[in-house]
């Protein structure tokens, strides 16, 4: 009992980060209907900014988020601005090809600077952990749900409350009325686009003391956040948070009682099950 | 038969001077490897060869069906791994491993069909790769059947006959040569007879409006099952064929998404749903990768006296650049689907007929 109760709490800690990513991916296809492929790879440059801070500066990862945010929003930004914003009318097949395209231009950019090598952060912290009852708990996973949640709050009060926000899942719900409405649709789609690139950063700076930081790490994340967002239906940010923690925990529960080696072949045959019963998703055809 | 008679004798519309230059081609590339000895020379147009036929089977269900799969290393590695397993621990000649890897890809494809066919356009990439990523995983964790991540190399060679003669070796690369060359003759025949079969019509029209095709009675599920099953036919030979050839292979250089990727991006270099785009693609792709592999590039830009060998920015050059091939793939690929959506020879196409006006 202990054993699973501890393997199902490590996979709720891990899934508040993998719902991160997820949300990122869930905004940018909600507001301009593109799947970004190279998702996984902005987090992983995310990382690596991570990592530097802490190497050559000395800062604590979680800290480094304040500067990470702000960078990435820029990278996601630029990003969409010189690239995805020409594809937007395109087919669906040639958004996804020129994505992948952009994915392997940053692995292998970040190959090439910083080789294949693993990188690890380790903080003074990375293997502390504190115990409730007799489950143990890392600190570390810890810190970084605490600031998942709290980024996922703010981030539902923007959607929600402000004016911006309010425009953006306009532009989500209905491009063209939007666009009708005055809504800077354009102007939406780069924050967007930026907004989705900060998320993945930051899952990115927060899962990088518990993680090996190499170049190809993104793939998996880029499929992992598909099977999240895939699971909660496409375009719903509620959705994403579900299907992180349900990811994150069929992944711990799998390595368990499965094999650490099998735990993704676990997520990627929930995926299928998924996509073959209910293609729209366990909460069906929500908008954000 | 007909339509291979009518292949022969009617050229539809090919002048006579392009038939003659095809035959020049053809006896030059049948005679290339009398008048050219270097190992290198017939190494590339091995590769060459097998990018055209992983290109070409492609072209099949992505270029001519428009089902865009991104898992096209499932059938590869099924190809490359059936072949491998039944030569290296039960010494059964690579002929029959072939053979046997065209059953595991039909099998492997009637499920993925059978699963992902349900499914459109995002949800059918997606699912695709799900399939191929979860047969990775696989080959990694089944390690008692396929030497997991450590890879199996090909030490134990049942000796087999090519043509009468019996290959005990690998070493020469001339037996290699001639089979890719004949299996990319007949890959390029069959898209050319898909092309302009009633299949090949079915095809198309549920490449250009999947609704229009089924309402005018075409199966669709059926006929996609199909362009996938052709086209991971000859994936898996190409995969049988690189795992004899290289005579190693683990779960990354067969299995991962890199090889769906690059698969796809042949056809899309050269150009989509045509026969030619994927040999213009592996025209401009093997060179390329070969050049940044063996370093070539580097030494080019020291002869021009761009960078010094010894200096720090051309100890980096030699150090890196060997492994920018997938860095220039990635750029290829955004340049290409930004600038010339068609691919090179729609490109070109273009600006011929620009010309002409």
């Amino acid at each position: 009992m202990t054993i699973f109760l501890q393997s199902l709490i490590s996979g709720i800690l891990i899934g508040g980060v993998y719902a991160l990513i997820g949300i990122g991916l869930t905004i940018i296809f909600g507001v301009m209907r593109v799947i970004n492929f190279a998702h996984g790879d902005i987090m992983m440059i995310g990382m690596y900014l991570t990592y530097n801070f802490f190497s050559l500066a000395g800062v604590d990862p979680f800290v480094s988020i304040a500067l990470t945010i702000p960078l990435m929003f820029l990278f996601g930004a630029i990003l969409q601005k010189t690239f995805i914003n020409r594809v937007l009318g395109a087919l669906p097949q040639n958004q996804i090809l020129l994505t992948i395209g952009l994915g392997l231009i940053m692995s292998n950019t970040m190959m090439f600077i910083y080789t294949s090598d693993y990188k690890i952060l380790t903080t003074s912290y990375s293997s502390s952990s504190f115990n409730i009852g007799t489950i143990s708990i890392s600190w570390p996973l810890a810190i970084s749900f605490l600031i998942t949640a709290a980024i996922t709050l703010l981030l539902y009060w923007f959607l929600m409350k402000t004016d911006t926000g309010q425009a953006i899942r306009a532009t989500a719900q209905d491009r063209e009325a939007a666009q009708l409405m005055g809504i800077n649709v354009k102007r939406m789609s780069i924050l967007a686009f930026g907004m989705g690139a900060a998320l993945a950063g930051t899952a990115g700076a927060l899962i990088s003391p518990t993680y090996y930081i190499f170049p190809q790490i993104g793939s998996t994340f880029t499929l992992k956040a598909f099977v999240i967002t895939v699971l909660g239906g496409m375009g719903s940010i509620v959705g994403a948070t579900i299907g992180g923690v349900i990811i994150g925990v069929a992944e711990s529960l799998g390595a368990v009682y499965i094999s650490s080696g099998w735990k993704d072949v676990v997520v990627f045959v929930l995926f299928l099950l998924v996509l073959l019963f209910k293609p729209a998703g366990l909460l069906g055809k929500s908008k954000m | 038969m007909r339509q291979i008679n009518a292949l022969i004798t009617n050229t539809r519309g090919a002048s006579p001077v392009s038939i003659i230059l095809g035959v020049v081609i053809l006896a030059g590339l049948f005679l290339f490897p009398k008048a050219v000895e270097s190992p290198y020379a017939l190494h590339i147009m091995i590769l060459f060869f097998l990018s055209t036929i992983m290109g070409e089977s492609w072209n099949i269900v992505g270029g001519y069906t428009g089902q865009y799969s991104v898992g096209h290393a499932a059938y590869f590695g099924a190809g490359a791994y059936t072949t491998m397993v039944l030569m290296q621990f039960k010494q059964i000649p690579p002929w029959y491993g072939m053979i046997a890897g065209i059953a595991v890809a039909l099998v492997v494809s009637l499920i993925i069909g059978s699963i992902c066919f349900r499914l459109r356009g995002p949800y059918f990439v997606l699912a695709s790769i799900a399939v191929a990523e979860i047969m990775r995983l696989c080959a990694m964790n089944l390690k008692d059947l396929t030497n997991g991540a450590e890879g199996i190399l090909a030490t134990d060679i049942p000796p087999f006959t090519l043509g009468g003669t019996v290959i005990t070796d690998f070493l020469s690369k001339v037996p290699f040569y001639y089979i890719g060359l004949v299996i990319a003759i007949l890959t390029i025949a069959v898209t050319y007879l898909v092309q302009h079969s009633k299949l090949g019509y079915y095809f198309q029209a549920i490449r250009e409006d999947q609704d229009a095709a089924h309402s005018l009675g075409i199966n669709l599920s059926i006929y996609k099952n199909i362009a996938l099953a052709i086209s991971a036919v000859f994936t898996s030979l190409a995969g049988s064929f690189y795992a004899i050839y290289i005579g190693f292979i683990d779960p990354p250089t067969v299995l991962a998404l890199d090889i769906s990727v690059q698969i796809v991006l042949i056809c899309i270099i050269g150009g989509i749903g045509t026969i030619w785009g994927p040999v213009v693609g592996s025209l401009v792709l093997v060179p390329l990768s070969e050049a940044l592999r063996s370093n070539l590039i580097a030494q080019g830009i020291f002869k021009i006296g761009l960078a010094s060998e010894e200096s720090g920015v051309g100890i980096f050059l030699k150090d890196h650049l060997a492994h920018a091939h997938a860095l220039i793939y990635g750029i290829l690929v955004v340049v290409v689907i930004l600038f010339m959506p068609d691919g090179v020879l729609g490109y070109v196409k273009k600006l011929t007929k620009k010309k002409a006006m």
